[in-house]
């Protein structure tokens, strides 16, 4: 570390301190700090409802991908660093893929939805590993309080509705997948596999898949918002948040978005063989 | 805080011990699971410390799906305490 960084880090960390120690005094007492914690702002329109907050943060990683999409658009031979980023990524996902499904007729389809899922959750992933607007205390469905730099994003995987609706996709892609390689017949006849005492223990493990595979995602990034924020408060926001931060959001989140698109991969690949 | 009837007391009883067994018996299985984990991808690289790399990647992988258990105990937790 030369001379410069060590000056730089040292004035970082003595800012860093004041603002502490000036946030300290407008710090709320425990009552009110967790008064809305796990709750969301719901918002219904006639018979159904949804959460809003999730919408605006699932447009916000919309925005950013096609940001991104947009900024590589134009392939070059000799690339640049974002795009051999890209493309060994896509390269590493494509491997993956060729490895696990047996059919390599399938082989492209399941690389599509495998890479699709991962980018969305791991961008949505890193959209809560750093503090930004948070959408916190409403009454009788209006919002009343928008915390700036309070706590970290709500992302929109911590939502349980959007990762069911991955899982759910996925199951319905997986057995579309079935009927296509194997035929009607033998998809109907693999419900029944080894015997047809067997056929309500082949139901139950097939529809456990997409639970357990939205929950796993959503119990991830949901509790960790919620220990970063309670582990915030109990040491005063004072330099633990950022290693929080760090490890709840970005290493939490990398592994958990690959656990889903692999998940993804095999149950597709499941089905085929 | 201040003043609560038995029937207050009973319900933030139940709720407090009921989080704080479901956390802690379900800290069991991941924590053993976990711990099986480590130890073989330890004797994995011990045998052959070329493959550290793809073997760290995989046990981290492997780690992910065995706490899910534990963060499905945590989830209830959480349900009990804020949402009961």
């Amino acid at each position: 570390m030369s001379r410069k960084d060590k000056i730089f880090l040292a004035v970082v960390f003595g800012a860093y301190t004041m603002a502490w120690i000036i946030n300290l005094k407008y710090i709320p007492p425990v009552g009110e700090a967790f008064k809305t914690l796990g709750h969301r702002w719901v918002v219904s329109l006639g018979s159904f409802s949804f959460n809003p907050v999730t919408i605006i943060n699932a447009s916000i990683v919309f925005l950013v991908i096609l940001w991104f999409a947009l900024s590589v658009r134009d392939l070059k031979l000799i690339p640049d660093r974002k795009q051999s980023i890209l493309e060994w990524l896509f390269n590493t996902f494509y491997e993956m893929v060729e490895d696990t499904v047996p059919d390599p007729k399938f082989v492209r389809p399941t690389f599509v939805i495998a890479m699709t899922v991962f980018i969305f959750v791991w961008t949505s992933n890193m959209l809560a590993s750093f503090p930004g607007v948070v959408f916190v205390g409403w009454e009788n469905g209006k919002l009343t309080e928008i915390g700036l730099f309070t706590d970290t994003w709500q992302a929109p995987t911590a939502d349980l509705n959007t990762n069911l609706t991955y899982a759910l996709m996925v199951f319905v892609i997986s057995h579309a997948f079935a009927i296509k390689a194997k035929g009607f017949k033998a998809w109907l006849k693999s419900w029944f596999e080894p015997n047809a005492i067997m056929m309500p223990m082949n139901l139950i493990g097939e529809l456990a898949k997409p639970i357990s595979h939205s929950l796993r995602l959503f119990g991830n990034i949901a509790g960790g918002a919620i220990l970063t924020y309670i582990f915030t408060y109990m040491i005063k926001y004072f330099l633990l948040p950022v290693f929080l931060w760090g490890f709840f959001g970005i290493f939490v989140g990398t592994i958990q978005a690959l656990v889903f698109s692999i998940l993804v991969i095999a149950y597709i690949s499941a089905q085929l063989t | 805080m201040d003043k609560m009837d038995l029937a207050q007391a009973i319900y933030l009883l139940g709720k407090a011990i009921g989080a704080g067994l479901a956390m802690g018996i379900g800290a069991i299985g991941p924590g053993v699971g976990e711990g099986n984990i480590g130890a073989h991808a330890m004797d994995a690289m011990a045998r052959q410390p070329e493959m550290m790399g793809a073997i760290t990647t995989r046990m981290l992988l492997a780690d992910a799906v065995a706490e899910s258990t534990g963060i499905y105990s945590l989830l209830i937790a959480f349900l009990i305490i804020f949402a009961l």
